[in-house]
């Protein structure tokens, strides 16, 4: 706790002063949501400046309730103003005809080269991509069953880990391979979100 | 470890639960409010809601209105998560899980309040959100210097008097829930009570007053 606390502290009070004004005189709703999710940026930069591990660890519950409050405005501001999802025929550029193909492929490959977390979620990114431009015709009973035996592999990987430590190896290999597959599953969900699918 | 200072408002521990550093506890004064909040919220899961009622003006007919049952299962939903939030918040022994209940309650107050479609209704709700998320930076600003004065979270520790809590952490930290659990206090409440349910928007006056009680004693004892 050397110089740096007070001199943030004083940052900070000078971000607030900053944030509430432009609040006060703001009058569009949007952009009122818009600051206010700035100023909640204030609070975990308060957090932040304790800069030790506990503060680290009372950041994520911070954020996470920063962002259900924002979604939760949202969604009053939708019911507020009856916005509606736009009908109108679908967005189509060239490249959506050419690309998912050869980009889907490139991503899942190297997804698959990471592994882990990190992996499924670049894999999934491809996956994304080619659903939301080829659309699809699959059945998604077996990506969630696929989905569900991975997940039951990372299980079974943890419980590798602590009664067989011996074998830490191929435990890794399970959980790694397996939560590439649940998180590529679970994400490619996403990219068949796009309206005029047949189970929006 | 294991006794609060009987000089506070709080009175001594009653009972105390303790998940590793985060101790949970009761004491006379918090198991008062424990239980205020508890038959509120076994109300909420058994009442049935009112139906509005409109007088025409200028003559003698008056009708109910009709209520959406799936806006309504969603109040409830929102007033029984309410009160378990406040139960939450009013026998932590964290100040840190105190605020995270404190903005668990605004969440759901906006939930309650929101599940009405009137413009109205909907214009108060939505600045009470604006407010509500607004608080939060006095509120967990609050907790963080605490933390940073005194090096702890635990209300067992802060309570002792051995530690010096800044003033200005007390005053974030009953501003913040000032903004995010009784907004109702000052934002439009004649029209938010306009919402519908009467069991449901209770729920709103119930929670802000426990977390009233509530942080005050904090503030208090710290």
């Amino acid at each position: 706790m050397d110089i740096a606390y007070p001199v943030g502290l004083v940052v900070v009070a000078a971000s607030i002063v900053i944030g509430f004004t432009a609040l006060v005189r703001e009058k569009d709703d949007l952009h009122r949501i818009l600051l206010t999710d700035l100023a909640e940026i204030l609070a975990l930069v308060l957090i932040a400046l304790v800069a030790t591990d506990l503060a680290e660890a009372l950041i994520l519950p911070g954020l996470v309730v920063g962002i259900s409050e924002l979604m939760a405005v949202s969604e009053v501001y939708i019911a507020k103003e009856g916005l509606r999802a736009p009908t109108g025929p679908l967005f189509r550029i060239e490249v959506m005809d050419s690309a998912p193909g050869i980009l889907a492929l490139i991503l899942v490959a190297y997804g698959i080269v990471l592994s882990g977390f990190t992996g499924g979620a670049i894999a999934a990114v491809g996956a994304v991509f080619y659903f939301m431009c080829r659309g699809h015709t699959e059945q998604f009973e077996l990506i969630e069953t696929v989905s569900g035996y991975a997940w039951a592999f990372w299980i079974g990987a943890f419980f590798i880990f602590m009664f067989l430590p011996a074998y830490w190896f191929f435990g890794v290999m399970i959980a790694g391979g397996a939560i590439l597959i649940k998180v590529m599953a679970k994400m490619s969900l996403v990219g068949t979100m796009r309206r005029g699918g047949p189970d929006v | 470890m294991f006794d609060l200072p009987t000089a506070n408002i709080g009175g001594p521990d009653l009972f105390v639960l303790e998940f590793g550093d985060i101790v949970a506890y009761f004491s006379p004064y918090t198991a008062a409010l424990f239980v205020f909040a508890l038959i509120f919220t076994v109300l909420v899961i058994v009442s049935r809601p009112e139906r509005q009622v409109d007088i025409a003006f200028g003559g003698d007919a008056y009708y109910t209105k009709v209520v959406d049952p799936d806006l309504l299962r969603f109040q409830r939903f929102m007033a029984i998560a309410c009160g378990l939030a406040t139960l939450g918040a009013v026998v932590t022994g964290d100040v840190f899980n105190f605020t995270l209940f404190a903005s668990m309650v605004g969440i759901t107050n906006i939930g309650i309040v929101a599940a009405y479609r009137n413009r109205h209704v909907l214009n108060a709700a939505f600045q009470y959100g604006i407010v509500a998320m607004l608080a939060t930076v006095p509120l967990f600003g609050g907790a963080a210097i605490v933390l940073a004065g005194t090096g702890t979270l635990s209300m067992w520790e802060l309570f002792g008097g051995a530690m010096a809590v800044p003033l200005i952490a007390k005053a974030f930290l009953v501003l913040g829930v000032m903004g995010e659990g009784m907004a109702p206090f000052y934002i439009a409440k004649a029209e938010i009570t306009r919402a519908q349910g009467a069991p449901f928007i209770l729920m709103v006056h119930v929670s802000s007053l426990l977390l009233f009680l509530r942080v005050t004693e904090i503030v208090i004892s710290m």
